[in-house]
């Protein structure tokens, strides 16, 4: 299963909201949606779930336009929100039958899902009774009781404390090793990183980065060392100008040839007491920096 | 067509689990039942235990006072048959002493005479329905008139038969008989005042509930506006409508429950309501109420916050009071068929109003009525469309709510497409 955005424009009355638009996110897979506020990220999922329709380009699955009425989207918004006087289960099989569910398969999933979640004691609870992270936790079943083959969630590790974020991590590989399309849209880069094989940067509604996350990172010159060390000081200080230090103090080499990897290597393990080696390659967090910020736009 | 469905039982089922909709209704039943078996138990009390008061309480006394001879018990033989209510009694005291006698409570009142045709009325405090000057200006009238023939020479036997001569006389409304129809008219007419502003209110806070509760941002992704428009709309439309006929369903049991001490002819008008005219009824009631729910609908969802509602929908409020207006005073003026009347009638939001109160209480030709239902359903249907349309466009818009003009040409633009 291949979700395909195909050069999507979408203006709203004179402003330029998104220009030629594309992107790919593969089943099996989770594909990180990123970009600064305001750069587009919502208006795509937007159109990509056909709440409005776009100006130009199309939304494809496995190379043919996507049909709606097959195929099922959970979405989880950034801006999250619930009816705050209805009871839990009421909202939660609503949700499901508006998404096509009979009834008594309604009740069953989200049974299924407030079990999972452990959330089954809030089940008869009106919502606004629950705390803000349990009811984060209602909104993801909306999300996922109906069994989507494709996955939205936005922001979805937000406002969760650690142990709830574990369940959540444990939760969204389940969904990715079902085989389904998992999207996330976030600014928490380290969660992007722990899940994401693909990614798409957009900025002022533009993609301008989007592949494979390993080859993204493949694709930077391979001319640093990270070397964790005792020894730290001493390799800075025969290494000079070209060794600095990093923010967790291991020591960064910048080599003047990327050809002498091996070599350097050989000779500091020989000549000083070695942690860990490898070469270094830049978060992504260093790559959004460098592609959403103002002078990104430029590059 | 499933979304809908679905839609319509969530909303219906919310309005039925919301306490205030099921307090008021259960507080109109209740206060219906009250009224209703009111006279019924007055009857059961009054014949466990005779009127007490009624016997042994004295009668208020009435004094009759002149300063000549014989004239204040002349006259108060009169009075006596007159004003079966107070005990009357002649007096020869001047006039202050009968005030000081009324405003010391002594007397209840007190008619102090110059002449035979002239007299003060004295009363502590002048009761708007107190007629007795009116009563006494009369009952003279016929002593004098009485005493005038019999100077004349007739009898005072003839005198009263001259007097009392009378003209009978029938009067058959070939059309409508206004007083019939006032009350079941007014009643309609005020329901649909009331119906339409509570529901419609209910149905913009609760679109714009969704949209300040986020609830919006996954709504938008489940269902279709126009399935979210309608449903919403005709889950108010239906429960407005349940709440009606449980009121005056329940009203219409009590009432035969109690029939026999309830022989009032305004509220037995009411419940003689003709099944032609309870058909417009339901008609223009559905279809009026329909037309300002999805314009409601369309408000709330263009409003972030609850507080911009009110502000919102100022415009429809005053469109619907004015013809609230314009039918109420031509129902009081008793003029239903007036040009303004005409031109409401025909006006899709003041014609379920208007119509159905010239049908009601005139003879409406049947192809107006067939243009004004027309245009009604036609607008209903249209209205409803446009509504969801700014309702798909409105859900996503947060911020200050924006001008009518450019949620429309946005919804038109978009349509164009």
């Amino acid at each position: 299963m291949v979700l395909e955005l195909k050069n999507i424009e979408k203006s709203f009355g004179e402003k330029r909201v998104l220009t030629g638009v594309s992107f790919k996110a593969e089943g099996g897979k989770a594909f990180g949606l990123l970009g600064r506020n305001g750069a587009g990220k919502t208006t795509s999922i937007r159109i990509l779930m056909n709440v409005f329709g776009a100006d130009a380009g199309e939304v494809l699955l496995d190379g043919k336009p996507i049909d709606y009425e097959k195929v099922g989207f959970g979405y989880l918004p950034e801006e999250r929100g619930l009816y705050p006087k209805k009871r839990v289960i009421d909202q939660l099989v609503y949700f499901a039958e508006l998404k096509g569910m009979e009834h008594k398969a309604a009740i069953e999933a989200v049974d299924y899902w407030l079990a999972r979640l452990g959330m089954s004691e809030y089940r008869n609870k009106k919502l606004d009774t629950l705390s803000k992270g349990n009811q984060q936790k209602i909104q993801l079943v909306t999300a996922l009781s109906h069994d989507p083959e494709i996955v939205i969630l936005d922001e979805p590790f937000s406002g969760l404390d650690p142990v709830n974020a574990m369940l959540l991590k444990d939760v969204v590989r389940e969904e990715i090793g079902k085989g389904k399309i998992v999207l996330f849209s976030s600014h928490q880069m380290s969660y992007i990183e722990e899940f994401c094989d693909s990614i798409a940067i957009i900025h002022k509604g533009e993609v301008v980065l989007h592949g494979d996350l390993k080859d993204i990172k493949y694709s930077y010159s391979r001319d640093k060392l990270v070397i964790a060390s005792p020894e730290a000081d001493r390799i800075r200080a025969d290494f000079g100008a070209a060794a600095t230090k990093t923010q967790d103090g291991a020591v960064l080499l910048r080599l003047s040839d990327p050809a002498e990897k091996q070599s350097v290597m050989r000779r500091l393990a020989e000549n000083y007491e070695i942690d860990g080696m490898k070469v270094f390659e830049p978060s992504l967090n260093d790559i959004f920096v460098e592609y959403a910020s103002e002078e990104g736009a430029e590059k | 067509m499933k979304q809908f469905g679905k839609i319509f039982k969530f909303e219906f089922l919310g309005y039925l689990r919301n306490k205030i909709f099921v307090g008021i209704t259960v507080f109109f039943v209740i206060a219906i039942a009250v009224g209703m078996f009111i006279p019924n138990m007055i009857a059961a009390f009054s014949s466990d235990a005779p009127d007490v008061g009624g016997e042994g309480e004295p009668l208020p006394m009435m004094l009759i006072a002149s300063e000549q001879d014989g004239l204040a018990e002349g006259i108060a033989a009169y009075f006596a048959a007159a004003f079966t209510d107070y005990e009357v009694k002649a007096t020869g005291e001047a006039a202050d002493a009968v005030k000081d006698k009324v405003e010391s409570g002594e007397a209840a009142c007190a008619f102090v005479f110059d002449s035979l045709s002239s007299f003060t009325y004295y009363v502590e405090n002048l009761s708007m329905y107190d007629m007795n000057t009116e009563i006494a200006a009369a009952t003279l009238k016929t002593a004098l008139q009485i005493d005038m023939l019999g100077k004349l020479g007739l009898s005072p036997e003839q005198a009263s038969a001259v007097l009392s001569a009378a003209v009978e006389s029938r009067t058959e409304a070939l059309g409508k008989n206004q007083m019939d129809n006032f009350f079941y008219t007014y009643i309609m007419i005020f329901a649909l005042y009331m119906v339409i502003l509570l529901y419609g209110q209910m149905v913009a806070t609760n679109v714009a509930n969704e949209k300040s509760s986020r609830a919006m941002e996954v709504l938008v992704t489940s269902a279709k506006p126009t399935a979210m428009m309608f449903g919403k709309v005709l889950a108010s439309c239906f429960a407005g409508f349940a709440q009606l006929v449980l009121i005056f369903g329940s009203a219409i049991v009590f009432y035969n429950l109690n029939r026999e001490n309830l022989d009032n002819p305004i509220i037995s008008s009411i419940f003689d309501i003709p099944i032609g005219l309870f058909a417009y009824m339901i008609a223009f009631f559905i279809l009026g109420f329909l037309i300002y729910a999805f314009l409601f609908g369309a408000i709330g969802s263009t409003a972030s916050k609850l507080e911009d509602i009110n502000t919102s929908v100022m415009p429809i409020t005053f469109l619907f009071v004015i013809g609230f207006m314009v039918v109420m005073f031509s129902m009081a003026g008793g003029s239903v068929d007036n040009a303004a009347m005409k031109i409401c009638s025909f006006v899709p939001f003041t014609s379920p109003m208007a119509m159905f109160t010239r049908i009601a209480m005139s003879t409406v030709p049947w192809y107006e009525i067939a243009i004004s239902i027309g245009l009604l359903a036609g607008s209903v249907i249209g209205i409803g469309v446009l509504s969801a349309r700014i309702y798909r466009v409105g859900v996503l818009l947060y911020g200050t709510p924006p001008k009518l003009t450019k949620i429309l040409a946005t919804v038109f633009a978009k349509q164009k497409k």
